[in-house]
């Protein structure tokens, strides 16, 4: 599974870097997210999910 | 609020869905479930004549569809009568003589952007981590004036001060004057214009806009670290702002640093005490529990209900039409209670899933404060978890705002808990501590000057 953050859309609201904090890193400029690398770990599928799911400006999209 | 469906067609039909809707109103706060889950079933987004006329978008959907149109939504508030005459952020507008540019909340980009990217460096998650300590230490004294009485005011002794002197410090106002912003602040948001005591809280308005235009005067002149710095030496689109665009956005920053979190934190204080075993749980399980738990209080309560717009251009969006000038409501609140996204949405679980809220807004103007709401909620709802473990909260006291239709806020929340013991010195003179390490550390540079936290030698 792969996950990307689309810079265009995320506004920092930072709810990914709650739920997945080894996937997810925040700008310390802006907290805007980027992630750390785009192959997501299987033990950090679930919270991937989550963080996709908790993102009010959808911006966090999965390829599988 | 009753809606008269397909009743009216005054304009080819765009305004269908026209209802009588007044969030301004006791009614709107008494029933706000009930009309929520009104508009939701019937029109997610509808016309009311209220205010001038008005859209509201209280649908989940809707309300992101809205926010996320930027190209056709304006934040402008044009005072000046220099562009197109639109009115912020506010509905209805303030009156004539008091109204004033909101900061870069009632601006558009490019302005609004070059202002965000001159503060974000103060506010990112990296910036505010930097200023736990020191949140504590506030908590710390403000509870030691009450704890061994064993009777708290949660909204006077603790949720309005933290804020307050959190705001103030990364300022680099004097912290000391933070009961000069205090009153105002709070009491210009629950004062009705026709209230006996507007008068009191317009002259209390009136000292704060002078003690700020002192600061901005005082920091013009000899750089002090803090947001009012920055501000004064900003680079807007090639300008450098004047005073009173600069007083806009110092109110905006108090505004939006002081009410708010005020208000998240005394309804969470006030429900965990209605629900005793949901406290004991939050406290225990707290380093799994505390992050979820705040979004659903956040999407819960709703503190800052919602925002207006204007459409700037004749559009189509989320199926309906609308026109260049017309005024919108986007309402976080009720797009926060939709159960095609938020199951069971009336009902607060601490561990939800898929907690999308739009409490902060949606799109480019997501409140830039967001990281200090959430650290200064969670350092004073622990520290009372903590230290007041059996608090109650007493119902006939607690006084909440009359109408919801700026802030969803309590004025009071008195509470009484079993006595316990100072850590401490007394509040005033932590502030005067505090103060010191503020200018020996420099702890108001921004985190792209200054990366390491506060040190508190105690």
């Amino acid at each position: 599974m792969k996950v990307r953050v689309d810079p265009e859309r995320c506004q920092g609201h930072t709810l990914c870097a709650m739920r997945a904090p080894d996937t997810f890193e925040l700008s310390e400029i802006d907290g805007h997210s980027s992630v750390v690398a785009e192959e997501v770990p299987a033990d950090q599928e679930a919270d991937v999910r989550e963080a996709v799911l908790s993102c009010p400006e959808r911006a966090i999209s999965l390829i599988s | 609020m009753t809606t008269e469906e397909a009743a009216v067609d005054d304009d080819g039909g765009r305004k269908h869905h026209l209802v009588h809707f007044d969030r301004h109103t006791p009614d709107y706060r008494d029933r706000f479930e009930d009309i929520t889950h009104e508009l939701h079933g019937q029109c997610p987004i509808a016309w009311t004549e209220a205010h001038g006329g008005h859209w509201v978008a209280s649908g989940n959907r809707e309300v992101f569809e809205l926010a996320r149109s930027a190209e056709f939504l304006s934040n402008d508030h044009d005072v000046k009568g220099e562009r197109r005459g639109y009115k912020g952020i506010s509905i209805p507008p303030p009156p004539r003589a008091r109204e004033a540019q909101g900061g870069f909340l009632e601006m558009d980009p490019p302005d609004q952007r070059h202002y965000r990217q001159t503060l974000n460096p103060y506010l990112s998650p990296a910036a505010i981590q930097r200023w736990v300590p020191f949140v504590d230490e506030v908590v710390r004294a403000s509870i030691d004036e009450k704890i061994e009485s064993g009777y708290i005011d949660f909204v006077d002794d603790l949720a309005n001060i933290v804020p307050a002197v959190l705001t103030l410090a990364m300022m680099g106002i004097p912290l000391e004057h933070w009961t000069i912003y205090n009153e105002p602040a709070h009491a210009s948001v629950y004062t009705p214009p026709n209230s006996p005591d507007i008068q009191r809280v317009l002259d209390l308005s009136r000292k704060m806009g002078m003690d700020l235009m002192a600061q901005l005067a005082e920091i013009r002149k000899n750089p002090r670290p803090g947001l009012v710095d920055a501000l004064v030496r900003a680079d807007i689109n090639g300008r450098n702002p004047d005073d009173g665009e600069l007083l806009g956005v110092c109110a905006l920053l108090i505004g939006g640093g002081f009410d708010t979190t005020t208000a998240l934190t005394a309804h969470s204080l006030e429900w965990l005490s209605q629900h005793p075993e949901e406290r004991t749980r939050l406290s225990r399980e707290r380093k799994t529990l505390l992050d979820s738990a705040t979004e659903e209080f956040l999407r819960f309560y709703t503190p800052a209900p919602g925002d207006g717009r204007t459409i700037t251009a004749d559009c189509e969006i989320a199926g309906t039409q609308f026109k260049e000038g017309e005024r919108l409501w986007l309402s976080w609140a009720m797009a926060n209670r939709d159960p095609s996204v938020f199951p069971d949405p009336d009902r607060i679980d601490m561990e939800r899933k898929g907690n999308r809220h739009s409490s902060f807004g949606l799109g480019i103007h997501r409140c830039i404060g967001s990281n200090v709401a959430r650290t200064v909620f969670k350092r004073m709802v622990t520290a009372v978890l903590d230290r007041m473990p059996d608090y109650e909260c007493d119902p006939e006291g607690a006084v909440h705002y009359e109408t919801i239709g700026v802030i969803q806020g309590m004025r009071h929340l008195p509470a009484t808990f079993t006595p316990g013991k100072r850590l401490g010195a007394g509040l005033d003179e932590t502030l005067a501590e505090l103060q010191k390490l503020c200018d020996e550390q420099r702890l108001a540079e921004p985190v792209t000057v200054r990366k390491s936290t506060a040190r508190i030698d105690t």
